[in-house]
């Protein structure tokens, strides 16, 4: 995967975690009822990436970036499509923990792929240029999203958002094309 | 191609879900305080037993708290709400006691919605006599706006009470009925509230049934003695008709639904599947269209009628017509807000009524109507707010409005307008929604306001029992 179509996926994937996270509040609103499940729901998700992130460390080293931001992808993509079925607390509380470990997966390639691609005296613009691009497409989501709560339901934003992280799991596993003859 | 073969799965597994979503219940309802009334309590309460809520009261008493119930709070004029009162939350006491399929009765408990019944009742091929288009609401709350829905055969809610327990402001549970008590009975039912807690309530059943949908397009000026010639047809079982808000067709053209009862019940030979909320993202859509602008009122107009036109033919039980779909009405916006009105108007008036509100929506530019729906309830001066006063036609309108100052003034304007429109043509209208009407309109649409009010204080001489709805409209 070239730089250039790793920040289109960062894009994606930013587009569809920040379409569902502001939003996600309300799904647990009808679930839960009390700001102290809201907080456990959100509480697990950080320990539980706490918990893999030296594991992730090590297998970024070992299998690569792309690989993990593949799974990265289509576990989210999957994990989504069990939301709209959410209809106890508990059930929150499991996918948190599943998002949790996905979560940490993002993360960690996130930066990894950074760190593997830039070069140190170039770093601060090139990563400058990195979040650019991703804010946007976060902003434009959640924007986005917020109009189509009004027209559509919360469960209908998960299944739009689930098949953004397919379709970004679809292009990170698509091979890299033989040299074009065309520059980078 | 493993990424092919991965999307292959996923595309499947997305299908899956999306097939068990719909399958799955309608999922649990949200409360739904009227946004435009923000009441801060002293206390939410609830209890599971008649000696829990026995002591809840007997506390208030001596505390000297104001007590005002909910249930799921879908009144919006402050019925379940008053500033440091102790909020009683019925949600939790919602046990079905007892249940007799020979004789056709259940016992609930008031905190119990329509829809707990149904599933109780179904598997019997048994069905409610009157309850509302929807089932969300609890039984006790609607009692206590006297609600009424699509049948058409089986007179009003108060008939369908075979008896029912209510704890008084002393804390005494007393038995009513039409023949026990039956003064207290009557302004219990459709009393919001103020005379006591309703604690569980004995109902008539009826037999679930197959009917058959009947769809039809007319024009409003037809609606009257179609409506007449439809219900001497005995099979003729429920009845709704829409109205047109389409600024294209505004309050002329209508479609009308009639449910009826087919020949071949054994069609039916064991009770339908009860029906759970499905596609909602469609009609949830097109009602957010026509909340944008003219044309997307059209669009929700014309989906409206394509809709009543696919159905007709079409056979659903008894129980399955007494479960309409709501979630897809729920809304929510920082701004606005949904507020509904209801006005019953005689039968015979209807035309000339029409034509009359709409000359006074003409120039209202910004009030946005949504929707507007129509029922017949039958001649029922039972309770003492009783609003069906003859044979009438309820309209239930849809407005989506601002939550600011200057919005509630201005739909104020616009609402009460309508309500002298509707009670010059003999009319009434529902009270379970915001304050915009006059105390004289009040007193104009129900005679016995006076006496009503005079009844809550012969039984609640301390006025234990509190609301926003009292406060504003005692005499």
């Amino acid at each position: 995967m070239n730089y250039k179509r790793f920040i289109v996926y960062q894009g994606a994937i930013g587009m569809a975690s920040t379409m569902i996270f502001p939003f996600y509040i309300l799904l647990i609103n009808n679930v839960g009822n009390s700001y102290s499940q809201f907080g456990w729901a959100y509480g697990l998700f950080a320990l539980t990436a706490a918990i893999c992130y030296p594991f992730i460390g090590k297998l970024a080293d070992k299998v690569g970036d792309k690989w993990l931001l593949g799974v990265y992808s289509w576990g989210m993509a999957l994990t989504l499509l069990f939301f709209p079925l959410a209809n106890e607390i508990w059930h929150v509380y499991i996918l948190q923990v599943i998002m949790g470990v996905f979560g940490a997966v993002q993360r960690n390639s996130e930066k990894t792929v950074l760190a593997r691609h830039v070069i140190k005296e170039t770093a601060g613009k090139e990563i400058g240029k990195y979040h650019i691009w991703t804010s946007i497409a976060a902003a434009a989501a959640v924007i986005g999203t917020g109009y189509l709560v009004d027209f559509f339901t919360i469960s209908s934003i998960f299944y739009i958002a689930s098949a953004v992280f397919a379709w970004s799991g679809f292009i990170v596993m698509k091979k890299e094309k033989q040299f074009s003859g065309l520059p980078e | 191609m493993k990424r092919y073969f991965m999307l292959m799965a996923y595309v499947l597994i997305f299908a899956a879900s999306l097939h068990y979503f719909t399958d799955q219940s309608a999922g649990p309802t949200v409360e739904d305080r009227s946004r435009l009334l923000p009441v801060k309590m002293k206390a939410v309460k609830a209890g599971d037993s008649p000696s829990d809520i026995q002591q809840i009261v007997r506390d208030a008493n001596a505390a000297g708290d104001e007590i005002a119930i909910a249930g799921m709070q879908h009144s919006q004029g402050g019925h379940t709400e008053y500033p440091d009162g102790i909020l009683l939350d019925m949600k939790p006491y919602n046990e079905i006691l007892e249940f007799d399929a020979e004789k056709k009765t259940i016992t609930v408990q008031s905190g119990a919605t329509w829809g707990d019944i149904q599933e109780h009742i179904n598997p019997s091929g048994l069905a409610l006599k009157v309850s509302q288009s929807q089932n969300i609401f609890t039984v006790g709350g609607s009692i206590s706006v006297n609600a009424h829905g699509l049948d058409i055969r089986n007179h009003g809610l108060i008939d369908t009470i075979e008896s029912m327990r209510l704890l008084d402001a002393t804390g005494t549970i007393l038995e009513l009925s039409a023949d026990q008590n039956s003064e207290l009975f009557k302004a219990a039912v459709g009393g919001y509230g103020l005379m006591g807690v309703i604690l569980d309530v004995t109902l008539k059943l009826t037999d679930d049934a197959l009917y058959q949908i009947e769809s039809e397009q007319l024009r409003y000026d037809e609606y009257s003695d179609y409506f007449k010639e439809k219900i001497k047809n005995d099979q003729v079982k429920m009845h709704l008709a829409r109205i047109s808000i389409s600024p294209e067709s505004f309050l002329e053209e209508m479609y009308v639904m009639n449910y009826s009862e087919v020949a071949q019940q054994d069609l039916l030979t064991e009770p339908q599947k009860l029906k759970e909320e499905t596609l909602i993202a469609v009609p949830k859509f097109f009602l957010g269209l026509a909340r944008l602008n003219d044309e997307g009122k059209e669009a929700f107009w014309k989906t409206q009628k394509t809709y009543a036109e696919s159905v007709d033919g079409k056979k659903i039980s008894r129980n399955n017509v007494m479960r309409s779909d709501s979630e897809f009405m729920e809304y929510s916006h920082p701004k606005n807000t949904e507020v509904l009105q209801e006005y019953f108007v005689p039968v015979d008036n209807f035309e000339a009524y029409i034509d009359d509100l709409r000359k006074t929506l003409a120039e209202e530019e910004s009030f946005n109507l949504l929707n507007i729906t129509i029922r017949y309830v039958e001649e029922n001066e039972k309770a003492v707010l009783s609003y069906a006063k003859e044979d009438m036609f309820s309209l239930v309108l849809l407005i989506n409005q601002g939550t600011d100052s200057q919005s509630i003034e201005d739909t104020g304007r616009v609402i009460r307008n309508m309500i002298d429109v509707t009670l010059d043509h003999g009319g009434s209208y529902y009270l379970p929604y915001y304050g915009y009407p006059t105390k004289e309109q009040m007193a104009e649409a129900y005679p016995r306001t006076k006496e009503f009010f005079e009844l809550k204080r012969k039984y609640d001489p301390k006025e234990r029992f509190m609301n926003l709805f009292y406060e504003e409209y005692k005499q």
